[in-house]
């Protein structure tokens, strides 16, 4: 497979003063499903904000493929564009994605931006309501959905671009069990149809599921490790060592006990 | 297994709280004022989404309503005949049963703001003070007339038919111009009012500007309003006004700081599905039948009114 996102020896601060990521290297290939994991505040949405050329680096390069992604090399309006609509971002708070007066306004925004001719934009747009079963949803104001309908309109409204590639910022968060299941499905529904998947979460259930090639990123803000599913998901000391997992309380039937624990791969007892 | 807990959470009650004593709450003014505005936001929120269930009014294309919006205004402002006026009133108001609207409720509403601008800040116009003519109903009467400021009072103070005639005008335009109104936004959903403007040039930029805003109107509220039920939940009232004060203005830089970075997370949101600086906005430009009619019947009783009840 080809290399289709490529970071090298990317760090990246805030105000210059505040660290995100410190020496980043790594590497997604196309029709790749891969994860990055870590917890809160460790710099996983700011790696995919660098990846999709929201913000820039201050040190090192991005690389889409094969092309460095600068402020300069964006500017060139038909890289800007090509690459705008290869690369698709669905935000952990669907309350900032979605702007447009309404859903289908929302589904036909990428692809009219992306100067797509407006018929080919309806037939995406009808084609993506009834693929995400979201038809009803249709005329309706974005700010009257609920959290779940908020977060299948900011997937349609990605999805009608039709990129290449899809970051997705902690998919499940503050979704229900049902939601969950079907975005679990989607994926992998997406991922066998040749798009690369590149999402961030802190759940290792998430990983069982998906089975991404995944990268650890630690509380120091770098890469700890990248592996395979099983191989980071075996690898104890690691997720301790990054605070995956850790020594919580918890019951099993009427006995109560403590020790390290990850409610979904580890537990000895 | 040894606990950590606090040992005063192993006690039930709060004996050493004091009683607090029996004067009023002091969060009542924050009551009123926070839930009222979020619900006057919720209203206007709401207000297009109910109208847009049924009704013929609300079949009617967008664009159609808005070019009528602009062509009434000005046959309002046109017509100086009270009779006209009427006219249009009754018009407008056959408009607001065709819309199967809420009556009361709405003309509640629109009396009110009638009353306020069309009938208070112009009631002293009905006076000989202020319109000279012939007194029909006299208020008051002096021994002799006198000077006051700019005004010159005269000896009996009344209504004038001239002035009666003008308050009675400048009431049923303000009156006519909101119930207009009133009946194209309560019977249009905001999103398709607010593209409607694409009809008469407005950019498109511009109205996703106003989209945006209207949007964080009311995630704004909702953090004010539920911010104030945190507040609430933890106070019993009894607190100083300056430390009142203190804690509110904390909750507006917060929420000032909220919308900041909401902005600009959508402005990456934007950017990250192609915005390069111009917005492109498609809008909905079929007409039926039906818009040609309303669209007809609208401009029809504007010129009856214009032309056979000149001023």
């Amino acid at each position: 497979m080809d290399e289709i996102i490529s970071l090298k020896k990317v760090d990246y601060s805030y105000y210059g003063k505040i660290p995100a990521l410190k020496n980043i290297n790594l590497s997604v290939k196309k029709g790749e499903m891969f994860s990055i994991i870590g917890l809160n505040g460790s710099g996983k949405s700011t790696l995919l904000h660098l990846i999709n050329a929201l913000i820039f680096p201050d040190a090192g390069e991005v690389l889409f493929d094969g092309n460095n992604l600068t402020e300069r090399s964006l500017k060139d309006e038909s890289f800007g564009l090509n690459f705008r609509q290869r690369m698709g971002y669905i935000f952990q708070n669907p309350d900032i994605q979605l702007f447009c007066p309404t859903v289908f306004d929302e589904l036909l925004f990428g692809p009219l931006q992306l100067n797509l001719p407006l018929e080919i934009a309806h037939e995406r747009a009808e084609q993506t309501l009834s693929y995400l079963s979201i038809g009803y949803l249709r005329d309706r104001p974005v700010y009257m959905l609920s959290g779940g309908e908020k977060k299948r309109v900011a997937i349609a409204s990605v999805l009608t671009m039709n990129p290449d590639v899809l970051l997705v910022d902690e998919p499940l968060s503050s979704l229900d069990p049902k939601t969950q299941t079907f975005f679990i499905e989607l994926l992998l529904e997406l991922n066998h149809a040749g798009k690369t998947i590149v999402f961030t979460t802190h759940q290792l259930d998430l990983i069982e599921h998906l089975q991404p090639r995944v990268a650890v990123l630690s509380d120091e803000h770098t890469i700890q490790k990248t592996g395979t599913a099983s191989e980071i998901l075996n690898d104890e000391e690691l997720l301790i060592s990054v605070n995956l997992i850790h020594e919580h309380i918890h019951k099993h039937g009427g006995e109560e006990h403590k020790h390290f624990h990850s409610h979904y791969v580890f537990h000895k007892h | 297994m040894q606990s950590r807990i606090p040992s005063y959470l192993l006690q039930s009650g709060n004996e050493n709280f004091q009683p607090g004593n029996t004067k009023r709450s002091k969060l009542s003014f924050l009551d009123r004022t926070i839930l009222n505005s979020a619900n006057a936001v919720k209203s206007i929120y709401l207000q297009g989404e109910n109208g847009a269930k049924d009704g013929l009014i609300q079949k009617i294309n967008p664009h159609i309503k808005l070019i009528s919006l602009i062509y009434m205004a000005v046959v309002i402002s046109f017509v100086n005949e009270v009779t006209s006026q009427i006219i249009l009133t009754i018009f407008i108001f056959s408009g607001y049963l065709v819309a199967r609207l809420k009556i009361l409720e709405v003309y509640r509403k629109i009396f009110f703001l009638a009353f306020i601008f069309g009938f208070l800040v112009v009631f002293p116009a009905s006076l000989n003070v202020i319109s000279p003519g012939k007194i029909i109903f006299n208020l008051i009467s002096f021994n002799k007339p006198s000077h006051f400021w700019i005004y010159n009072i005269p000896e009996n103070v009344g209504f004038t038919e001239n002035g009666i005639k003008v308050v009675t005008l400048i009431f049923l335009r303000v009156l006519n111009s909101v119930s207009f109104a009133f009946l194209v936004v309560y019977t249009t959903p905001f999103p398709s009012f607010i593209k409607s403007f694409k009809i008469i040039g407005v950019p498109d930029t511009f109205l996703m500007i106003i989209t945006l805003a209207y949007k964080f109107i009311f995630i704004l509220s909702r953090t004010i309003e539920e911010t104030y039920f945190a507040l609430k939940s933890r106070l019993n009232g009894n607190i100083r006004d300056s430390a009142l004060r203190k804690l509110i203005s904390g909750r507006v830089f917060f929420i000032f700081k909220k919308a900041a970075t909401i902005y600009e997370n959508t402005y990456f949101a934007m950017v990250s599905r192609g915005y390069n600086g111009s917005v492109k906005l498609h809008s909905q430009y079929h007409f039926n039948l039906m818009d040609f009619v309303a669209l007809t019947i609208v401009f029809a009783v504007g010129l009856i009114v214009l032309l056979f009840y000149p001023a």
